[in-house]
């Protein structure tokens, strides 16, 4: 005969780790009917014919979350044969309520008390003998984590289950209560077997419409409700409630031993005394994520980075980075000569193209024979025109000011004679990505198409997001040590009080917490906010919140125009959080959005050292995730892009374009007709303009649009060029104006989809898109057009603009709303309606 | 031969790319790799 044991208790008691080491892989895990909420169970290790329901944690079998009518529909109607209740024992006296309810269902219940390691660490105690005797069952214990006590529990449970033993209650509450328990007990049907009649009693009593559900026929109960709430002057909920602390008390006293160290104050309680204080706690916060966006994307995730693109994706690198010091000091010595050469033929060029073009197809032949080379340097070096040419060449010199210096035949072939260091020759060099497949598709003599699709397309683009994977992963390591340690928890916290002070709630901001990491489960965490209004304007801010896939634009941003100075990333993350303030406040005092804030009731769970595993784990999977984006979606996007941006109208005709006729691709095409209307932003080229639109395929592409349009795989050699390129086409006013754009702007076609669903109203999604593209589009002009007026390029009407929208702005800020104290009601529609 | 062998190479990978968006978006999955039918949310 098949047995099922349930597992309940609170959140984070515990239950999933003991339910993993109850299992082991033999779980399965799915969806309870019809609902979000997830179904695990699996079989009893050892024990094939016994089924262990993992139940959502819950705090009660009260029906005020999902989570809550799922455990109580399960265990009220499936009725297992057995409940394993975990409790944490660091925390036993909230866990017991839950207890209290378990045992009134008249399935048999045995106690689990977990964490007990914890517990005689901080030196208390719990007497299990005594607390089994108060509460009338079984009571074990054991550490889920450690694994100690779990096989006894376990045996225990089946113990109980095959038993089948007669449930009987120890607790009670005060007689005049009990008394009416027993009148309403003894006014339920048949329809309710006998030992679940108090239970369905004490709901009744509480006024639990819910539970109606379950019943065939409902007594009225109104009158035995009356009497209660007449005797204790309170609600029938409260009374009850109040009933189950009492009791609890009672009883903690008896079982429970606290040490004189735990008296004083947990080690949480004392960081939090700190870490929440009224004033410090904001200041603090800023600081940890200024550390945490200073290390990630300036200094640490900065050098592996760069090494990601120079390397990785671009020529190669220095195993361990042995011979680099040398080869760079090679490297600069020989750096005047290519100067002169490159200058040298820059001038030839001009004056003798067809010369020189003969000469260079020789010279930068990589399989050239050295004869043929030195050939073509006697016949263009003896050239007339070339013998008579100087030209002056800008050369860096040591102290990086730059000398002018003339160069003539005699200099450019003392220059020709050195020779170019090979890193190779320095250490063990390894080839970049882009080198080796250049090479691999030379040697298989691919089309020159297909090579430009791949290196300048695929690797280009791909490439240039992958390239800042390192800094993903060090940023995702501290996300995650924050999340694992328990700051974060109290940051919904922090940011209650100053929500709070327009309208929010601190729950509006754990969907934005969660959104760090990935908008679409940002957007659908909202769900947890009751209050319609309130979930509403969460859903269209949550995306403000910089996420994973907008990293790459910050560090980009920050690499190429500000010398990845540590306030930009730090900024952006900061000028999200404003957005989400400042809509608060503008849109609370809309009609749309007016009405009190949602209390925020929360679990602040003990700090504790993550382990290392899961940390790693967690970055990891994020990180995963992000490769994977990368290797579909951008990889995808890049093939298109690449097509559109070589295909165009070019000489009267539709085909294949130069590298030169990049303004006459489809791309360009497409991109102009989009320009002019960032142009008042300082952005107006078709390339940026292409690259914002491409950011919402995902925000990612917005960097290898960069990678493709600005050259990646040519410039690869010199590294760093292409944010040089990228650096020379906008100011950096413009540029950080382009960041706070795609910052704010709509978000990717996959959180626009959780936008959608989590909206179910077609209008309120355009207008939760629109909302948030046109405060993108007025912040991004208002940093430019009054950022110019510090760089010296003032433009006028738009500064006046810009001024208009600030003042509009500020006063939507802190103009007094007065709610409406006139009810309009349209009575012709309420009279047509009934 | 070595265009046909490389532009059937990266078809398959661009076709691959394709099929497991394709597949994941069938099994509910979002971009986040998680499976939104069963997210708490909580994707750190």
């Amino acid at each position: 005969m098949s047995i099922k044991i349930a597992l309940a208790g609170n959140p984070n008691c515990g239950k999933t780790t003991l339910f993993n080491a109850l299992t082991g892989s033999n779980q399965f895990v799915g969806n309870w009917p019809g609902v979000t909420v997830e179904k695990k169970e699996g079989k009893l290790k050892g024990h094939s014919d016994v089924t262990i329901m993992d139940l959502p944690g819950i705090y009660s079998l009260s029906p005020y979350t999902l989570e809550e009518v799922v455990a109580r529909n399960y265990l009220v109607g499936e009725r297992p044969d057995a409940i394993l209740n975990i409790v944490d024992g660091t925390n036993i006296e909230r866990n017991l309520y839950l207890s209290t309810q378990l045992m009134e269902l008249g399935i048999p219940v045995i106690m689990a008390v977990n964490m007990m390691d914890i517990l005689e660490k901080n030196g208390d105690k719990i007497h299990l003998d005594k607390l089994s005797e108060k509460l009338g069952c079984p009571v074990v214990a054991i550490s889920a984590l450690k694994g100690t006590g779990i096989k006894e529990a376990a045996d225990k449970a089946v113990d109980l289950a095959k038993k089948a033993a007669t449930v009987t209650i120890a607790h009670s509450f005060a007689d005049s209560v009990e008394a009416v328990i027993s009148a309403v007990e003894a006014k339920i049907g048949s329809d309710v077997a006998d030992e679940q009649k108090r239970f369905f009693a004490i709901k009744l009593i509480e006024k639990d419409d819910k539970i109606k559900d379950m019943m065939k026929s409902v007594p009225d109960v109104s009158a035995e409700v009356q009497k209660l709430e007449d005797e204790f002057d309170d609600d029938t909920e409260s009374i009850i409630t109040n009933e189950r602390y009492q009791y609890i008390s009672s009883i903690i006293h008896d079982c429970c031993t606290k040490s004189k160290k735990s008296e004083g104050g947990s080690v949480s309680d004392k960081i939090d005394k700190v870490v929440t204080n009224r004033w410090a706690a904001l200041p603090i916060f800023a600081a940890v994520m200024f550390l945490v966006y200073y290390i990630s994307v300036t200094t640490v995730g900065s050098w592996a980075t760069d090494w990601a693109n120079d390397g990785v994706f671009g020529d190669g690198w220095h195993l361990f980075g042995i011979g680099t010091s040398a080869y760079n000091d090679a490297a600069d010595e020989y750096a005047p000569y290519d100067a002169e050469i490159k200058g040298f033929l820059e001038a030839a060029e001009e004056k003798a193209p067809d010369v020189t073009k003969e000469f260079t197809e020789v010279y930068d032949d990589e399989d050239a024979q050295e004869a043929d080379v030195d050939a073509a340097i006697k016949a263009f070096t003896s050239n007339s025109a070339i013998k008579s040419l100087t030209t002056e060449v800008n050369i860096a010199g040591e102290d990086e000011d730059e000398e002018l210096v003339n160069v003539n035949v005699a200099t450019f072939e003392t220059a020709l004679e050195q020779e170019e260091p090979d890193p190779a020759d320095y250490g063990v060099w390894v080839p970049g990505i882009p080198v080796l497949i250049g090479n691999g598709l030379d040697a298989i003599g691919c089309a020159d198409w297909l090579s430009g699709l791949i290196l300048d397309g695929i690797v280009a683009g791909v490439g240039a997001v992958l390239g800042f994977v390192p800094q993903m992963l060090v940023l995702f390591i501290f996300l995650a040590f924050l999340e694992s340690c328990g700051y974060m928890a109290r940051v919904a916290f922090i940011m209650d009080r100053i929500f709070r002070k327009f309208g929010l709630s601190g729950k509006s901001f754990i969907p934005m917490l969660i959104g760090s990491g990935c908008g679409v489960p940002g957007v659908m965490a909202s769900r947890t906010i009751e209050n319609d209004r309130d979930r509403k304007m969460t859903i269209m801010t949550t995306t403000f919140i910089p996420c994973g896939a907008k990293l790459p634009i910050i560090a980009l941003i920050a690499g190429a125009f500000f010398d990845n100075a540590g306030w930009v990333a730090w900024s952006a993350y900061f000028v999200g959080i404003a957005a989400i303030i400042c809509s608060g406040i503008i849109l609370k005092k809309t009609k749309m959005f007016a009405g009190e804030p949602a209390p925020f009731v929360m679990e602040l769970p003990a700090y504790h050292m993550p382990t290392v595993e899961n940390v790693l784990r967690s970055m990891w999977e994020r990180g995963w995730s992000f490769i994977k984006k990368a290797g579909t979606i951008i990889l995808l996007s890049t093939i298109v892009l690449w097509f559109l941006m070589n295909f165009g109208w070019a000489d009267g005709s539709f085909g294949m374009l130069e590298a030169e006729q990049l303004d006459s691709s489809i791309l360009a095409a497409i991109g102009s007709v989009i320009a002019p209307i960032f142009a008042p932003l300082g952005w107006g080229n078709w390339k940026m303009a292409v690259a914002a639109i491409t950011g919402l395929i995902a925000k990612e592409n917005v960097v290898a649009t960069f990678g493709i349009l600005f050259g990646f795989a040519e410039v690869a050699e010199d590294g760093a060029e292409i944010w040089g390129q990228l650096g020379a086409s906008i100011v950096p006013i413009a540029a950080y104006g382009f960041l706070v754009f795609n910052l704010l702007c709509a978000p990717c076609f996959a959180a626009m989809g959780a936008i959608k669903r989590e909206m179910n109203n077609t209008k309120w999604f355009w207008f939760a898109i629109g909302y948030q593209t046109v405060l993108a589009y007025i912040v991004a002009f208002c940093i430019y057009q009054i950022g110019s007026v510090f760089t010296g390029n003032i433009h006028v009407v738009g500064l006046i603009i810009a001024l208009l929208f600030v003042a509009g702005f500020i006063y939507l800020l802190v103009r007094p709303y007065k709610e409406s104290d006139t009810l309009k009601v349209d009575m012709k529609k309420k009279a047509f309606a009934k | 031969m070595g265009t046909v062998i490389v532009g059937i190479i990266v078809l398959a990978i661009a076709g691959g790319a394709a099929y497991s968006l394709h597949r994941d978006k069938k099994n509910g999955k979002s971009q986040c790799g998680g499976d939104c039918s069963r997210c708490g949310g909580h994707c750190h």
